[in-house]
């Protein structure tokens, strides 16, 4: 059974309803991250698991017991807050060890664990400088070691890394999952980047307007987005709407107009009547001229509209009978403005979407 | 712009409050140590050994005190409650919270004579319930003061805590509460703190302005002197300017004192803040 579980629930600020019939279960020692658009509601998901909010309708379960309305002090979680939320006032050690002396321990045990923990994030040493005394990245070394350090029974991540430098931000981001492996501590983390949920999540939940549209393993979302919602989220810019589809040997054939197109399908998910078709611009192959003889499988003629340099490859929007497609190709000499071309949609790269 | 010109612009300011603050200031403390033509301490020891003036003076302090206290106790709830409302709610509670600022401190003690009178509001209701048989002694007793002094000192308490409160990211009320504080020892050991700057500045301002305050005193007290009425008594109708000048002094030492105590008392909680 899953250690955290999220049973239909409903939470509104005011009359302006949030998160709307929410399911969510996260097994033990996982980490699994919230990943979604600014506003959807991930804050106010962990907030709501936190204990800062409550649920209108649902309920909250952990480890087999009822905690929809059990005080935020009583629930045992750790929480790293976006802003850190360090105590200004209090010392490093101080800061990590407010929650030991709520809990009554012993100083001597206070002193050793606070001792163990700073060394786990690479902070020792550092127990009499003040928050204002020490790096962005220290800072929220000392708030993770703060949560961390009352043996949390789940550890809850709100953006934690969005006010670091990109370097910092990828040297935390393993940091983070290697304290997390090593405490098999289960883990919620919210983040609206991708490539960092992807790289330290067990499962990703990608969330729209409060409801969860996909949760998988981060390869499974990102080789096969469930809806239309999580493709475009996670950069399959191209979409086609395909009026029939027939499926024989385990390979769906798809017609668009007059053209055929072939797609392998989701070996997990499988979406049996989805009629739209998603793939990604690198994914996209582009050849000169448009192609003589009956039309192939998964061709497209289309007309060069804008040609642009990225650094390593040229993106190309190219006009077809079926929409304007992004395709990003890496070559020595570019396409032109005009040039006729043709699309090529490789089967394991074309993507059904609900 | 030139440091020699920065500097320069200083000079009016400097000026002004050389000629009009710090050299009467100096003056009057020299006057008090210089009697019949020689250096002497008899005026300050007059002042302590005679008991009437030594009433006064704890009464003063006493007063000052319990005031204080009183616009911590009722302006820190009210702050913090102001502090937490949105930006709209928030103007509005504190132009309500300031509103009395803008009477004068007559016409206040006026209406506090009305209400606390013997056959005032406060009495009428406390006989008419049957709580006591006779009207109760309010006004002109150093509680009349205390509570006119509360009045008039409320609101500058209120604004100088909800600065500081509302600068209190409400993340750390709720971390300190995830790590397992309840909602007081996270208030006690997270808020209490962050908000001693602005208390210490509004104590010492209500302090410090119940200690030399005038017209109140004079108005609400009767009978009862404080310093500041005392000193006016000397100076205006005894027309002992020496014995004024001791008074005006002992009031800048408490002054600079409860200052200098209360600095010492944030530091020591509050070692970066
Ligand atoms: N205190 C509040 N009062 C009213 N509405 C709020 C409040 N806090 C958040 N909301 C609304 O709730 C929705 C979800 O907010 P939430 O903070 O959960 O988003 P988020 O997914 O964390 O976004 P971000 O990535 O920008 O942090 C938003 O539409 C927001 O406007
Ligand atoms: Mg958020």
């Amino acid at each position: 059974m899953a250690l955290l579980t999220l049973d239909s629930v409903s939470v509104a600020y005011g009359s302006q309803t949030i998160l709307k019939d929410l399911k969510l279960d996260v097994e033990k020692g996982q980490l699994l991250s919230l990943l979604g658009p600014s506003g959807c509601g991930k804050t106010t998901t962990l907030r709501l698991i936190a204990g800062f909010m409550e649920a209108q309708q649902g309920t909250f379960r952990f480890a087999g017991e009822d905690y929809t309305r059990r005080p935020v002090n009583k629930r045992n979680f750790g929480i790293v807050f976006q802003s850190y939320a360090l105590f200004p006032h209090l010392s490093v050690f101080d800061n990590v060890a407010f929650g030991l002396r709520m809990r009554k321990l012993k100083d001597s045990d206070i002193k050793t664990r606070v001792g163990r923990i700073l060394e786990v994030v690479s902070l020792g040493g550092f127990e009499k400088r003040f928050p204002k005394e020490l790096s962005g990245g220290q800072r929220q070394r000392v708030a993770i070691a703060r949560a961390l350090v009352i043996e949390p029974d789940l550890l809850l991540f709100d953006e934690p890394l969005s006010n670091l430098d990109a370097n910092l931000r990828s040297g935390m981001r393993v940091e983070i999952r290697r304290i997390q492996q090593e405490l098999g501590i289960t883990t919620l983390y919210v983040s609206h980047d991708q490539e960092e949920c992807f790289s330290i999540s067990d499962r990703v939940a990608v969330m729209n307007k409060g409801l969860i549209e996909q949760i998988d393993r981060p390869e499974t979302i990102f080789k096969y987005p469930a809806t239309e919602f999580v493709a475009r989220f996670i950069g399959f810019h191209n979409f086609v709407n395909f009026a029939e589809r027939a499926e024989s040997d385990g390979v769906i054939t798809l017609r668009a107009g007059d053209r055929l197109f072939a797609a392998v399908g989701n070996p997990g998910t499988n979406h049996p009547s989805a009629l739209k078709g998603a793939i990604r611009p690198d994914d996209l192959v582009v050849t000169a001229g448009s192609e003589a003889g009956p039309a192939r499988v998964g061709s497209l003629p289309g007309i060069v509209k804008v040609s642009t340099y990225l650094g390593r490859s040229y993106q190309y929007v190219v006009e077809t009978a079926l929409g304007p497609f992004t395709a990003n190709q890496e070559m020595e000499k570019p396409f032109y403005s005009g040039q006729s071309v043709t699309l090529q949609f490789p089967p394991d790269k074309l993507v059904l979407v609900d | 712009m030139k440091k020699s010109v920065l500097y320069g612009l200083l000079l009016p300011g400097l000026l002004f409050l050389g000629i009009f603050m710090v050299v009467p200031i100096v003056l009057t403390i020299g006057s008090t140590f210089y009697r019949g033509g020689s250096l002497t301490l008899s005026g300050y020891a007059h002042f302590f050994e005679d008991s009437y003036f030594n009433q006064i003076l704890l009464t003063t302090v006493g007063i000052s005190l319990i005031t204080t206290l009183l616009c911590v106790a009722l302006g820190f709830p009210t702050a913090y409650y102001i502090s937490r409302k949105k930006a709209r709610s928030k103007g509005i509670l504190l132009a309500i919270a300031i509103f009395p600022l803008l009477t004068s401190p007559i016409v206040r003690s006026f209406s506090w004579m009305i209400i606390l009178g013997r056959k005032g509001l406060i009495n009428d209701v406390i006989v008419g319930l049957g709580l006591a048989e006779k009207p109760l002694d309010i006004l002109y007793t150093p509680t009349a003061i205390v509570i006119g002094l509360t009045h008039l000192f409320l609101p500058i308490m209120i604004i100088s805590l909800v600065g500081v409160l509302e600068n209190i990211d409400t993340d750390l009320v709720q971390a300190a509460q995830s790590l397992g504080a309840s909602r007081l020892s996270a208030f006690a050991r997270i808020v209490f703190p962050l908000a001693l700057p602005g208390l210490v500045i509004g104590a010492v301002i209500v302090f410090v302005g119940s200690l030399t305050a005038y017209t109140t005193p004079a108005l609400l007290g009767g009978k009862q002197r404080v310093i500041s009425t005392f000193l006016y008594q000397n100076a205006m109708t005894l027309n002992d300017w020496f014995l004024a000048s001791v008074i005006a002094v002992i009031m800048i030492a408490i002054t600079f004192i409860v200052v200098g105590l209360m600095n010492r008392a944030t530091h020591q909680f509050n070692p970066k803040g």
